[in-house]
């Protein structure tokens, strides 16, 4: 049970780790110790990666961000994931109303068109499929901030995150539709193919 | 201090969150180690420590003086 000290953060092992041995020492290695022991090391590590990283968001407003064009226009960013998806989304929406719920008239005002889906060349498929994946990086790009810098001979990552209510509100459409969307052809591809 | 939170609280902590919680309490400078006794590193309260400590049990007691009487008049 003593080798799980080593996993635990170095400069807290150093002012700790004496004292956990001895404790450990008098202890018995039961599994709910050793699970204990292992959620402290992962808890530790959390907690230094946020100390490390809080003061320099909270710092001056955060750190800057990169600058390229999708962070200077969030707004149209989010605007062009959703023209992106929107044809995924058309279709998802259509097709559960029709088929899912069995509204009454949909499928079969809808059957030419998936005829059509039918025969279309592959990539139609591909872009349904990737269209709201591709709209979740747009939207989700000028929401996050990542620069790498070097100082004093060590390379340094900070990541900066920023949330914007329209964005979000897009990555959830992206989501549900994308996962929806994915699933159904999962479970299509597995269950359902001769 | 496992023994004896196990005996007043009721709650067998493990070590991994025993440490993890001091080390967060000596960090907020709420406890202070002492010298050594043996092998043992004892603990002690600071002044901040102290009043953080008894505004929450002040604010606890109040809790459950109020839920007691509220529970009691059923």
């Amino acid at each position: 049970m003593k080798r799980i000290i080593r996993l635990y953060p170095s400069a807290w092992r150093m002012r700790y780790g004496d004292e956990l041995t001895d404790l450990l020492e008098e202890m018995p290695a039961t599994p709910a110790a050793t699970a204990d022991l292992l959620r402290g090391a992962v808890t530790l590590h959390m907690r230094a990666f946020v100390d490390r990283i809080a003061p320099r968001l909270v710092a001056a407003g955060g750190p800057s961000m990169p600058t390229h064009p999708l962070q200077r226009h969030p707004t149209a960013s989010a605007l062009i994931a959703m023209l992106i998806t929107a044809p995924t989304l058309i279709f998802v929406a259509v097709s559960f109303l029709a088929y899912q719920l069995e509204l009454p008239g949909m499928q079969a005002w809808l059957q030419p068109f998936m005829d059509g889906l039918a025969r279309a060349p592959r990539i139609v498929d591909l872009f349904l499929l990737g269209a709201p994946f591709l709209a979740f990086l747009v939207a989700a790009l000028p929401l996050v901030g990542l620069r790498l810098e070097r100082v004093d001979g060590e390379l340094r990552m900070t990541l900066a995150l920023r949330a914007r209510t329209l964005n979000l509100l897009v990555l959830a459409v992206c989501v549900v539709v994308g996962g929806f969307l994915a699933s159904h052809l999962l479970v299509e591809f597995l269950f359902e193919r001769p | 201090m496992l023994i004896d939170v196990a005996a007043f609280a009721g709650v067998r902590l493990g070590p991994g969150t025993l440490y993890g919680a001091l080390s967060r309490l000596e960090e907020d400078g709420l406890v202070e180690a002492l010298p050594f006794e043996g092998r043992r590193r004892p603990y002690r309260l600071t002044d901040t420590g102290l009043a953080a400590l008894r505004g929450r049990l002040t604010g606890l007691n109040a809790a459950v003086s109020i839920g007691l009487a509220r529970v009691g008049n059923r």
